[in-house]
């Protein structure tokens, strides 16, 4: 990419690039600051995020994904991927709290909301979101699969 | 059964697009950002020699900082798993052909792919892990956070100078115009939803540091109540303190240049009071605004004849803990609003909020804001 680039640019792309490996190298030295068994833990910490998502969580989202659209009739997908993404991310921010891991016995005042009862307030609501979106009337696009959300609606046919 | 393995082409959602990647970076990135710089404001209350003093105005400002660094943070969670869908099928790609050199150019910019995207997943998972005082790892949470924050930050950049004319292109043509009249989402519904994810995210936590969404904040790690209206990090028990708050003996010891005051609370009661509207801000996020008084620090200071530029040392009851003790610099010492606080919303201290008197000033983090307080002495 950067070949093919004008000149300007890549002396910006060059100049922005050195400042970004300094940034790193400097936060790889504090890093190398830590303890032995400390950085080694911190690696694994590390390694383990991306293993888990790329191994784990990617894989389970495009067989899931491949499942659903097998499953669901194609005029709720389009609600059906806001809800998921909605309350599957959301959930991801929520494991904490809904395993209450942190909680302590002296301190009422951490963790101190029903969390399983408040999740599924939210799931419920984005669940009754979804099969509302998907159920709701439509008259305007009939005839292209029945199907669609706002974007199919504004997209223009294909370019290539 | 043989699995096949997967190329990037195996990939055919054309949901998969560097239009939509870009987009969804440039939330991810200025969610980042606003993480990055905040949680530089953080640590630099921290450093032992300070080449920044923090100011002591606004009253809020923690609180503003250190709650937009932990609902940033949320709201980064939701962007980045859906932005790492987007190009999920990159990890994929063959190698170029072209020799040596484009050989090596790869392996660098995916090195730094793979250094960015450990860096962002390790960032997220320990911040919202301690947010809920939740510590799986052996390390130290502080050091080994403000090291990948800088690891973070700076592959965050030069991904972004690697990637500078792909984005150009990305944001010079609409996000959907390319797409064939197909059923399902397009991609500015999932760029919408991410965005609504992260704004539901937000919400659900936000009532921690914001009162008024308390109520609708199902996944906020704190209700925002507690004794007398305020919750409690570290409570009396797990300070250890029980016993030592509650002594008859206990005395307050103030040392200085002149001397050396020492005070029973009721004494301490009986000098002036004053009263200061200040937020307890903690630093995994939540805060809550607060009714203190009791005695001003700086008039303590005075009876021991402390110079107005004196740094100084309170000192907890706490026996151990990083935070027995913090340093003030003179201008928290001496700020009129900085109180050894005798008593909370009309009442006297919580044991779990520091009785028999805690510090309270302007402008720092809940941490330093030392409870059980038993010396203050001039550095």
């Amino acid at each position: 990419m950067a070949r093919t680039a004008p000149g300007g640019e890549r002396v910006a792309q060059a100049v922005v690039g050195v400042v970004g490996v300094a940034a790193a190298a400097y936060g790889g030295l504090l890093l190398l600051d830590l303890d032995g068994p400390d950085l080694l833990d911190a690696l694994l910490w590390l390694a383990g995020g991306v293993v888990l998502h790329d191994a784990v969580v990617a894989p389970l989202t495009v067989l899931a994904t491949l499942a659903l659209r097998r499953v669901l009739p194609s005029r709720t997908w389009t609600a059906v991927t806001v809800g998921l993404v909605v309350l599957l991310t959301v959930t991801a921010t929520a494991v904490p709290v809904l395993g209450r891991f942190g909680a302590r016995p002296d301190n009422p005042t951490l963790l101190d909301r029903d969390y399983t009862g408040g999740w599924l307030v939210l799931a419920g609501l984005v669940v009754a979101g979804t099969l509302a979106w998907s159920l709701r009337p439509r008259g305007r696009v009939r005839g292209t699969g029945g199907t669609t959300g706002p974007a199919s609606r504004r997209s223009s046919p294909p370019s290539r | 059964m043989r699995l096949p393995v997967p190329r990037d082409t195996s990939f055919t959602s054309p949901l998969r697009d560097e239009r939509l990647t870009a987009r969804l970076g440039v939330w991810l990135g200025t969610c980042f950002g606003l993480c990055f710089l905040t949680g530089l404001v953080s640590h630099w209350y921290y450093l032992p020699d300070p080449w920044f003093v923090p100011p002591t105005r606004p009253v809020w400002g923690y609180r503003l900082t250190q709650g937009v660094h932990v609902l940033s943070g949320i709201a980064a969670i939701p962007l980045l798993l859906v932005k790492l869908w987007s190009v999920y099928p990159r990890l994929f790609a063959g190698l170029p052909r072209g020799g040596v050199r484009a050989l090596l150019l790869t392996g660098l910019e995916r090195l730094s792919i793979a250094v960015l995207v450990a860096a962002s997943v390790f960032q997220l998972v320990v911040g919202l892990a301690n947010s809920a005082q939740w510590y799986p790892w052996a390390f130290s949470f502080r050091a080994t956070h403000y090291a990948g924050a800088w690891i973070a930050i700076g592959a965050l950049v030069l991904h972004v100078a690697v990637k500078l004319p792909v984005i150009r292109r990305a944001f010079g043509s609409p996000v959907d115009t390319d797409l064939p009249e197909r059923t399902g989402p397009g991609r500015r519904t999932v760029l919408g939803a991410a965005l609504l994810a992260a704004g539901v995210a937000v919400l659900a936590n936000a009532g921690g540091t914001v009162p008024l969404l308390r109520r609708v904040s199902v996944l906020a790690v704190r209700t925002g109540e507690g004794p007398q209206g305020v919750p409690v990090n570290k409570s009396a028990v797990a300070a250890g303190v029980e016993e030592s708050a509650r002594d008859a003996g206990y005395r307050l010891t103030v040392t200085g240049p002149d001397g050396e005051v020492s005070l029973t609370r009721e004494e301490l009661a009986d000098l002036e009071q004053h009263t200061s509207e200040l937020p307890i801000a903690c630093v995994e996020g939540w805060s809550a605004g607060a009714t203190w008084s009791g005695v001003r620090l700086g008039e303590l200071l005075d009876r021991v004849g402390a110079p107005p530029d004196a740094e100084v040392r309170v000192v907890s009851l706490q026996r151990s803990g990083a935070f027995r003790s913090t340093v003030l610099p003179p201008a928290f010492a001496r700020d009129d609003l900085t109180l050894l606080a005798l008593r909370l919303h009309g009442e006297d201290l919580d044991l779990d909020h520091g009785y028999p008197c805690r510090l309270i000033a302007p402008n720092r983090p809940g941490v330093m804001q030392t409870k059980w307080v038993s010396r203050v002495e001039v550095v």
